[in-house]
């Protein structure tokens, strides 16, 4: 460590250079394609022109999310991810949950960061109690590839995190019962096991319980002596809602 | 042309260090912001592939350090006031730390170069040398009259 170091080390690209560069680069493909397509014959041309005008306007292409992360313990946290792997929107159903996210600014910043940023928050890691489950679901084209950078993040193996993916017909079902599709899924998984355990039950549960009635249904022993067979890098594909 | 993840990484990866190498040759901020968007944007039309991310965050080093001493060409007779680019940084830096970045900041170019590559991402002297294409024994010599001069303003406790 040396004094040129410690002088530059708060010299850093603010997160609004980083998105006015995402933009600019968009707009640089964008044109980039409109030069190529010159010589495209004039009416495929104006079509084109006008699909370009009404699917890219704007921040079109920046704030269209393409993948989706629920991040579920009690409270759950669901991100939209867009095609730079930036988070543009945060969706939380409790009122826990809506206190999360308004102290902590998740937008514009990778998943990762995102991420990141929530599990060293004071206030969200009074939820990662050793009795609590962490669980993280995606839903993407590209999902081994979040899957396998969410695997490799210290903190999830920290706080023995579990992985699944899911599907959008999934997530639109939880989001008509208000809740997010990481705890939908295991919803889903539980009534496989427990056909008397509806969704109302399952709003007051923690991912914990309802882990552990899963663990209890499935192995019929009892929860707590099942929680020590829980590791990081458990990792499968969502029940039910596939299509 | 690289896609959007590859995009995305190199920005998460290099965003900083472009940045600083910006703000050890630039003006104001918005000349960074153009040199910024010109060296993401070489990027993103690279048609090669790295061996590498050393190799990759080397290219960075290099595009950056080109790309400013092409806009500082073109804007040769603007003053540059390093009192003013540190102001511009706002709270980021204390009393200190400006002392020691306006320093930095009066040196002529080339020595500003081999310090931050040399002291702040730790790059040895060959591999400076590649960077900026000189001699492995020019870059030696750069770094002793910086290091020279830093000790007549700083005092010898300064690395």
């Amino acid at each position: 460590m040396n004094l040129i170091w410690e002088s530059m080390k708060n010299i850093q690209a603010t997160e609004k250079l980083k998105q006015n560069t995402l933009q600019y680069l968009n707009e640089q493909q964008r044109r980039k394609y409109r030069v190529r397509t010159r010589f495209v014959p004039s009416y495929a041309l104006a079509v084109f022109g006008l699909l370009c005008l009404i699917g890219t306007a704007g921040g079109f292409v920046y704030s269209k999310p393409v993948s989706y992360i629920s991040i579920d313990v009690n409270p759950s946290i669901e991100l939209s991810v867009n095609r730079f792997g930036r988070v543009v929107y945060s969706e939380t159903y409790s009122d826990e949950g809506k206190g999360i996210t308004g102290q902590i600014p998740l937008k514009n910043v990778s998943y990762m960061q995102a991420i990141n940023r929530l599990l060293n928050d004071d206030k969200y890691m009074k939820y990662l109690g050793k009795d609590s489950i962490l669980v993280f679901t995606v839903i993407s084209d590209r999902s081994e590839q979040i899957l396998e950078n969410l695997k490799s993040s210290k903190l999830l193996e920290k706080y023995s995190a579990l992985t699944y993916t899911s599907d959008l017909s999934c997530m639109e079902e939880a989001h008509r019962h208000e809740m997010s599709f990481g705890k939908y899924r295991t919803y889903l998984e539980l009534l496989e096991y427990d056909g008397s355990v509806t969704i109302e039950d399952c709003h007051e549960m923690t991912m914990g319980e309802l882990r552990d009635r899963i663990d209890a249904c499935a192995h019929g022993v009892q929860a707590d002596n099942e929680k020590e067979h829980h590791g990081s890098g458990h990792h499968g594909k969502g029940n039910g809602c596939d299509n | 042309m690289k896609n959007a993840e590859e995009i995305n990484s190199a920005l998460e990866a290099y965003a900083d260090m472009v940045r600083r190498i910006c703000f050890v040759h630039l003006k104001n901020r918005d000349d960074t912001e153009d040199v910024f968007q010109t060296v993401f944007l070489k990027y993103m039309l690279y048609e090669d592939s790295f061996e590498s991310s050393e190799h990759e965050k080397a290219w960075f080093a290099r595009v950056t350090i080109n790309a400013c001493k092409d806009m500082l060409r073109y804007f040769s007779r603007r003053k540059w006031v390093p009192l003013d680019v540190i102001a511009e940084e706002g709270e980021a830096l204390d009393d200190t730390m400006e002392g020691i970045l306006e320093v930095v900041l009066n040196l002529p170019e080339k020595y500003r170069n081999v310090i931050y590559l040399y002291y702040y991402e730790g790059y040895s002297a060959a591999e400076i040398a590649g960077i900026l294409g000189r001699k492995e024994n020019t870059i030696y010599t750069w770094l002793a009259r910086a290091k020279t001069l830093l000790r007549e303003k700083l005092g010898g406790d300064w690395a």
